[in-house]
């Protein structure tokens, strides 16, 4: 496979550059928001700040986890992180076995059913709607509840269990087991990869969320932190925090303030990055095992 | 949004089911677990997914608060006729157009060149690491990803103005706020999330092309480049065209948060699409029939476009989703 011409070397030289360029693109932001963090206001301010700290404080970080808004929603979001992932791993399950079978009746239908469901949804406001009838709206189970089946990761999850020999349930069916104990003992400690991966998708959809948090809930009790960090954005909630300083430096503050923010709230993904990448790409190619 | 796409594309494979079968009877007897373990996540998916697909009946009849979430009282085709007639639904209706096919445009072929570029790289360290992080904005909140953005676009410390400022000495620029650059930005910021984790699908497929085909093409004197015309490309144009689909799918429905979240007074002109338009007269204003009504009307053009998508790539390439 190997070409040695000229022009093919000179393409290569080029590619590598790109791709330097293409590694900058994606860290830059990190790196940047990491700087503008640990840095003085001034520092920012006088735009010193592009690339690594200057006046190295930690001023900003003490301000924002003493903030007794920014810990509940903190808590908040590791609460509906954990709570709605273990939730919706569990109902994924107990719907993803039974449609792995391909003898089952009806289940013909139901596939159909959920492949429609990803193309054409309720939308925004019956969704809202729904909830505000059930009387979820500002408890904890409207972020619980109405994510807990994606349809991509039950699909992902179903091909999984489809791809897992047969031969083990069949043994396991004349020793008399039930399906529930072949789900429990047998398939799910075979499917650990594949649960892992859903696992993270979803916990990574449960962080980052803002939107439904911000429009099924109404208090700040209730609020996930990204809600939190969208109202520094927009100024609303860190006047108290940053009062007493001159008005173009408390911008400034603002800006050093919403870094750490970033830093703190992405903190989880940057961390465990490294070491779960490997699981985040599984769930595109885990599809595609068996038809 | 990627997941499963290759289950979609071979889903209609299994094998089809015998055709003399036990009487069902005896089939639920044996497998009523099975039917039970289904019957919990079943409800819950009915509840959250069909149910407000029937609560769009809303959009033909009128609310009142605290009665039922399906609205009380026939109003006939009053919402749709009103918005059909509104300049500022027609606005985020091109608006909506406009910004994912362009999106779609730019966005579409970049991920496929890039896991092209990819398969290049002959130090496999190198094509991982770039993998590796190239993948990552893709884990990162969309408003935390805006907020980086507007740090670094920022007018008085943001770092592009400032190397803008000094080397060529243009004065700030209120980025995020000029109509002009909203469309730019948001197919930028589009690029810096999905193009690495929009690769993983090609990659796969690259991977999973045969090696005689390559060496029977070096064997007929083909070089890099044209194995990669006559051989890669074609070999991955199945999923390639799957995504296609997908994305014109889509069309209608703009990454929504995103727009949001850059949404200003000032940008409206080019930012108001569908789905913010829904967000201000539902949820800002409770003008949920109306809005509904929107909603519905996108969420129908989507499916119609899904629909005919799927149509002409089973025509041209013999390969669809359903």
């Amino acid at each position: 496979m190997r070409d040695r011409s000229t022009g093919y070397r000179v393409f290569s030289a080029f590619n590598i550059c790109l791709m330097l360029f293409v590694l900058f693109l994606c860290l830059y932001p990190f790196v940047y928001m990491l700087a503008i963090s640990f840095s003085s206001a001034k520092a920012v301010i006088n735009g010193w700040v592009s690339f690594y700290p200057k006046e190295f404080t930690l001023e900003t970080y003490k301000l924002i986890t003493s903030n007794a808004q920014f810990r509940i929603g903190y808590a908040n979001t590791i609460f509906y992180t954990v709570g709605g992932t273990a939730i919706a791993m569990g109902l994924m399950c107990l719907m993803a076995y039974p449609l792995s079978k391909a003898f089952l009746r009806g289940r013909g239908i139901l596939m159909k059913m959920v492949i429609f469901s990803m193309f054409f949804s309720g939308g925004m406001i019956p969704n809202l709607m729904l909830v505000i009838w059930l009387h979820l709206n500002n408890t904890v189970w409207a972020m619980l509840l109405p994510f807990a089946i994606n349809q991509f990761n039950l699909i992902i999850l179903i091909n999984f269990f489809k791809s897992l020999p047969d031969s083990i349930e069949e043994a396991a069916v004349i020793d008399g087991m039930g399906y529930f104990g072949i789900l429990w003992r047998i398939v799910l400690p075979l499917s650990t990869p594949a649960l892992a991966t859903i696992a993270l998708y979803t916990a990574v959809f449960f962080w980052n969320d803002w939107f439904y948090s911000l429009i099924y809930m109404n208090s700040n009790e209730r609020y996930s932190v990204m809600v939190y960090l969208r109202n520094i954005v927009s100024g609303q909630s860190m006047a108290g925090a940053a009062a007493g300083s001159g008005s173009s430096e408390r911008m400034t503050v603002y800006a050093t303030l919403r870094a750490s923010s970033i830093i703190l709230t992405s903190l989880p993904i940057i961390i465990l990055y490294p070491f779960l990448q490997r699981f985040f790409v599984k769930g595109l190619t885990i599809g595609s095992v068996k038809g | 949004m990627l997941e499963g796409v290759e289950f979609l594309l071979h889903y209609n494979t299994t094998a089809p089911r015998p055709r003399s079968q036990p009487p069902l009877r005896k089939h639920v007897r044996k497998y009523w677990q099975l039917y039970v373990m289904a019957a919990i996540p079943f409800a819950a998916f009915l509840l959250f997914k069909y149910v407000p697909m029937f609560g769009n009946i809303l959009a033909f009849r009128k609310f009142r608060a605290g009665a039922s979430p399906f609205g009380v009282d026939w109003i006939g085709m009053k919402n749709f006729q009103r918005f059909l007639k509104d300049k500022s639904f027609w606005r985020a209706f091109t608006n909506t157009l406009i910004t994912s096919s362009l999106n779609l445009l730019f966005n579409f072929p970049i991920p496929v060149i890039f896991a092209l570029l990819l398969n290049e790289l002959r130090s496999l360290k190198f094509k991982k690491l770039v993998q590796t992080v190239s993948y990552m904005p893709r884990f990162v909140s969309t408003i935390v990803m805006i907020t980086m953005l507007n740090e670094i676009l920022s007018p008085t410390s943001g770092s592009l103005n400032m190397i803008l400022n000094s080397v060529f000495g243009i004065k700030p620029i209120y980025f995020v706020n000029v109509p002009a650059f909203f469309r730019p930005i948001y197919i930028l910021t589009d690029m810096w999330q999905f193009t690495g984790w929009s690769a993983i699908i090609y990659l796969a497929a690259i991977t999973g092309i045969n090696s005689e085909l390559y060496e029977s093409a070096m064997i007929d004197g083909a070089n890099r480049w044209q194995q990669t015309l006559y051989v890669t490309i074609p070999s991955i144009l199945s999923t390639v065209m799957v995504m296609f689909i997908l994305s014109v799918g889509r069309l209608l429905s703009v990454g929504f948060e995103k727009v949001l979240l850059l949404y200003s007074p000032e940008n409206s002109i080019v930012s108001d699409v569908i789905d913010t338009f829904v967000y201000r007269y539902g949820i800002t204003n409770n003008n949920y029939s109306y809005a509904t009504a929107v909603g519905l009307f996108g969420g129908v053009i989507g499916v119609a476009l899904v629909s005919s998508a799927n149509f002409v790539s089973r025509r041209l390439t013999g390969d669809g989703l359903y």
